[in-house]
């Protein structure tokens, strides 16, 4: 018995160095590009394309970051980007929501017949469709303005409903059958239940909204005309000289400054993506 | 209630519409739209140069500056579409007579011709050629960027070969020849290369080599199959055989092929006005310095002299065609951008190169020389299409390997340009 | 029930409006673009069907989806098997587990140029690191984007390596796995691939039938890294390279547009028939 017990904390360890090993390799080869991002930001220019791949600076210098504040005033772009991201997520979530929500979980004529045609909306490639929206954007008078990338927002996004829908439907029935029979209205059975149930996949999508608008270069180019209104992606295609070259090392710099608010939401909701309200009660 | 609804929402969509078809006439309005594609520390110093001409014009204009730092022409023509074209904007070469065919330009020639401020034949004439298509001028070209050969002054001496002089007449074979003297040895630890081809310089400068073309000044005979032009492709058959540049596959390994000049990796380099050698080589540590020679293009077979060059215009939306005022803007931008930016594409200017870009002072000799016999393609509507097959179906083709039945190619390729022109409207 | 019915209409309202007002004119307005000759900046003429003949009979069309159609087929399930793998190995509980998971999504947030640079280096012919780490074990590389035969290799380890773009999906899924089944798996000697296989993936379904779908829309899609990559042989020329090239290189709009349309059909059919499949292979409770 006791033989057994020891073998067996060997074979967890085991696992948990295995783990290790695989979880640390992997994330070495998805860093990859991050670290020579990092790197070639404080690379003095002719040491960035050096053969083979230099991964730390002979001569670590700061000048690339003052350079990049120089070129295009990064701060204030990433401020304007929040002026875009912020409403478009709060319109995005919650309507998404709204909308999968009635999709999941109410029978009505042609609901799958509509949900086919959200799903065709996805399908349709945007360069297509870019400029007849642009010019009824523009027919109503909207130039150089946020408008138009974030009203579309408040009429839910197709690809979020759609995951919305397929993480509505694992809600176990019984969890709403007993609100129902409460007599509780329908949005009140919508708030009480499925956001708290929900909240992985909102704050889920809510991250993706957010990445969506920082990283959006083609639809806010179209709609941006003027400097001052630059949002953080038209600061990073603003690091190409008029001949073509390319200033890599402030680029890399500021794209740099660009991820830090990212990876910081990123680590401070990843703890939300797996916790959660326990199902574990269910199926006992 | 929902139908209400949708025919509300539908009224407004269509109201939309036919907004956009009337918002058009702009003639007459004194603000106009300057789209650029300068970004970062150039747009500030392209919104410091509207902001002098807009105080010089003492009220008579104002010039507002649209910024597009990436898809240039993706929104410009989308913008166009919408029927709201910025009033000016820069053009490359390439482009001047598409965009003029599919009606999005004014025709400037009157008032250019009639100007007192900027004449025709104050401009270089290879330069602006490059502006001229139907035998109608469509822009003002502002920039003249001449190719031009780079080598390393050190590299030559310290291999003992003599070095090429500023204005020198060599030839091709020349060129070649000197390639081969370098090519395979080893320099400062290195093995090194005559020089560095992988899709630059362009196609054009190869087929000239020869003394031949791709499409005749006309713009509508197709010569690229002429025996000067198969004789020209030669060159760079040779030069890939031989080995004289580094593999094509190779090349991309250092980011960028002029960064094995700057390495010193090759003794030659095709160049413009805007590789800045001097300044990155003045940045290096001593020990990785070297002195920069500079040669104008090899002359082609048959004696003719021709630089590739590239030039930007600035151009008019076509509703300002025949606006005094407008052109007037034009005149007065185009000349400050000629202070801005290497080289200026007018004659008598080239002192200006050092005033603007004291780094090129010992390049003035062969600026100026090549300046002279500098020119672009002859571009046609077309152009795009046939550039993808001269790229695709035969500079990559031979650049990868050397047996590449290159002169076959070219015949297909030009029966290929014939067959679209026939189909022209 | 009628209430009911109704309750969900008003729920969807919203996106119905979206529909209406931002979505059905420019799809409208792109169904006769697609029947035009237009260079963007001209008129647009009316040709009829003309587009969607020319389309068929082009070379460049074939060849641009046979490399879109073999990506796709090859790609698909790639991502999903290792997004999923990837999700159950960074959802352990275990010390710097939650560093993980943002590490493995960082591929979907570092810019796309940055990306297309080091792969561009990785996978450089000579001084790569793939081929440095080949050459170590006495394989002599290929020249990868360089060579016609190893583009659509290069094109499957970029889309591996950026497979934990969906990772958040599936973590959201996988949390909500009650921790007592496995315990009770556990209990019945049920081993690691017995309970992957009996109750994890059976769970994950609804989450991979979604990925699936996005999966089949986003390889049919791909885009900027090819763009900005290329190939050898046009071998790196995926159909929206080429839709994009026709619409904004050479101006042929009403073409593009066509293009766009027969995509459209593609990834519906494609689509209908995954949801078709549903039923057979999609838990619900």
């Amino acid at each position: 018995m006791r033989k057994t017990t020891t073998s067996a904390i060997w074979f967890r360890r085991f696992k948990t160095v295995m783990w290790y090993v695989v979880t640390i390799f992997g994330a070495v080869i998805m860093l990859l590009p991050f670290v020579w991002m990092v790197s070639t930001s404080f690379k003095v220019e002719n040491e960035i394309f050096s053969m083979p791949i230099r991964w730390f600076p002979k001569k670590v210098t700061i000048a690339n970051y003052t350079r990049a504040l120089e070129v295009v005033p990064i701060f204030k772009c990433m401020l304007n980007t929040l002026i875009i991201a912020v409403p478009k997520i709060l319109g995005e979530v919650f309507v998404s929501a709204l909308v999968a929500f009635g999709f999941a979980r109410f029978h009505f004529k042609g609901r799958n017949f509509l949900f086919m045609i959200m799903l065709a909306t996805m399908m349709l490639p945007y360069e297509v469709t870019m400029i007849p929206t642009f010019m009824v954007w523009s027919g109503l008078g909207f130039s150089d303005s946020y408008v138009p990338l974030i009203l579309p927002a408040f009429c839910g996004s197709a690809s979020f409903i759609f995951f919305l829908r397929m993480y509505f439907e694992t809600v176990p029935r019984d969890y709403e059958e007993a609100a129902w029979i409460d007599g509780a209205k329908n949005l009140k059975v919508f708030r009480m239940i499925f956001v708290p149930l929900a909240k992985p996949a909102l704050i889920t999508i809510s991250l993706w909204s957010f990445m969506g608008t920082w990283n959006d270069l083609l639809g806010q180019l179209i709609y941006i005309d003027s400097q001052p209104k630059y949002t953080i992606q038209l600061a990073l295609a603003s690091f190409s000289s008029m001949t073509g070259e390319t200033l890599w090392g402030p680029l890399m710099a500021a794209s740099f400054m660009a991820l830090i608010p990212v990876i910081a939401l990123l680590l401070y909701a990843q703890k939300y993506f797996m916790e959660g309200v326990k199902m574990g009660g269910v199926k006992g | 209630m929902k139908k209400v609804l949708s025919v509300i929402l539908i009224t407004v969509m269509l109201a939309a519409l036919t907004g956009c078809g009337n918002a058009s006439s702009q003639s007459g309005k004194k603000t106009y739209t300057f789209a650029t594609w300068a970004a970062g520390t150039e747009l500030q110093e392209f919104q410091q140069i509207i902001d002098k001409v807009n105080e010089e014009a003492n009220g008579e204009y104002t010039i507002e500056v649209l910024s597009i730092p990436s898809d240039y022409y993706v929104k410009i023509s989308t913008k166009i579409a919408a029927k709201k074209s910025p009033d000016f904007f820069w053009l490359t070469q390439e482009l001047i007579s598409k965009y003029a065919d599919m009606g999005a330009l004014a025709d400037i020639t009157a008032q250019f011709e009639a100007s007192s401020v900027l004449k025709p034949d104050m401009f270089y004439e290879g330069v602006l050629a490059s502006a001229q298509y139907n035998g109608s001028y469509w822009g003002l070209p502002w920039i003249a960027n001449p190719m031009m050969v780079y080598y390393n002054k050190t590299m030559f001496t310290d291999m003992g070969i003599p070095c090429p002089e500023a204005t020198d007449d060599w030839t091709w074979a020349e060129f070649i020849d000197v390639c081969r003297q370098f090519s395979g040895k080893e320099y400062r630890g290195n093995t090194v290369y005559g020089t560095v081809i992988d899709g630059w310089p362009n196609i054009e400068t190869f087929i000239w080599a020869g003394g031949g073309d791709i499409i005749g000044e006309d713009g509508t005979t197709i010569v690229l199959d002429s025996e000067e032009a198969k004789n020209g492709l030669g060159y760079l058959q040779t030069i890939v055989a031989e080995g004289l540049s580094p593999r094509y596959a190779e090349v991309s390994s250092l980011g960028d092929n002029n960064v094995w000049f700057e390495k010193q990796r090759v003794a030659m380099y095709f160049g413009g006005m805007q590789d800045n050698f001097e300044i990155k080589v003045a940045a290096m540590s001593e020990d990785e310095q070297f002195e920069i020679g500079y040669a104008p293009l090899p002359v082609c077979d048959g004696g003719g002299q021709w630089s590739f060059d590239w030039t930007a215009s600035t151009v008019m939306a076509k509703s300002l065609e025949g606006d005094e005022t407008a052109y007037k803007a034009l005149e007065a931008v185009t000349q400050a951008f000629f202070e801005w930016k290497i080289a200026p594409p007018v004659k008598d200017s080239v002192e200006n190169v050092v005033n603007i870009n004291p780094t090129k002072e010992n390049a003035l000799e062969t600026i100026a020389y090549t300046m002279e016999y500098a020119r672009s393609a002859y571009y046609i509507p077309e152009w795009s299409d046939i550039n993808d097959k001269l790229w695709y179906n035969l500079y990559v083709q031979l650049l990868s390997d050397s047996n590449f039945d290159y002169k076959a190619e070219m015949d297909t390729i030009a029966a290929y340009a014939r067959e679209l022109i026939n189909q022209r409207k | 029930m009628k209430k009911r019915e109704k309750a969900g209409f008003f729920f969807i309202l919203p996106w119905l409006i979206g529909l209406i007002v931002f979505t059905a004119f420019p799809m409208i307005a792109a169904v006769y673009i697609s029947m035009t000759d237009w260079d963007i900046v001209g008129n647009a003429a009316f040709i009829g069907i003309n587009n969607y003949k020319m389309l068929f009979s082009s070379e460049e069309f074939i060849r641009s989806l046979w490399v879109t159609v073999r990506y796709a087929v090859i790609a698909v399930p790639l991502i999903i098997a290792t997004s999923l793998t990837m999700a159950v190995l960074v959802s352990k509980n275990r010390k710097g587990s939650g560093v993980f998971r943002v590490i493995y999504y960082m591929p979907a947030i570092v810019s796309g140029v940055a990306v297309a640079i080091v792969f561009k280096w990785i996978l450089d012919p000579s001084y790569g690191l793939l081929n440095g780490v080949l050459s170590f074990f006495g394989i002599q590389g290929p020249d990868w984007l360089y060579d016609p035969d190893w583009v659509l290799p290069s094109y499957l380890i970029m889309a591996v390596w950026g497979a934990g773009g969906s990772l958040l999906t599936y973590l959201a899924a996988l949390k909500d796995i009650p921790e007592d089944l496995y315990g009770a798996a556990m209990i019945d000697g049920a081993n690691v691939f017995q309970r992957v296989k009996y109750i994890t993936v059976p769970l994950m379904t609804p989450i991979i039938f979604y990925n699936l779908v996005l999966g089949i829309i986003g390889a049919f899609r791909k885009f900027t890294d090819a763009y900005v990559l290329g190939g050898a042989g046009k071998e790196g020329n995926f159909y929206m390279v080429y839709l994009y090239e026709e619409a904004f290189g050479h101006y042929r709009m009403g073409y593009a547009t066509a293009l766009a349309w027969v995509l459209f059909v593609i990834i519906l059919l494609l689509t209908f028939i995954v949801n078709w499949t549903k039923k057979y292979w999609v838990y619900s409770e």
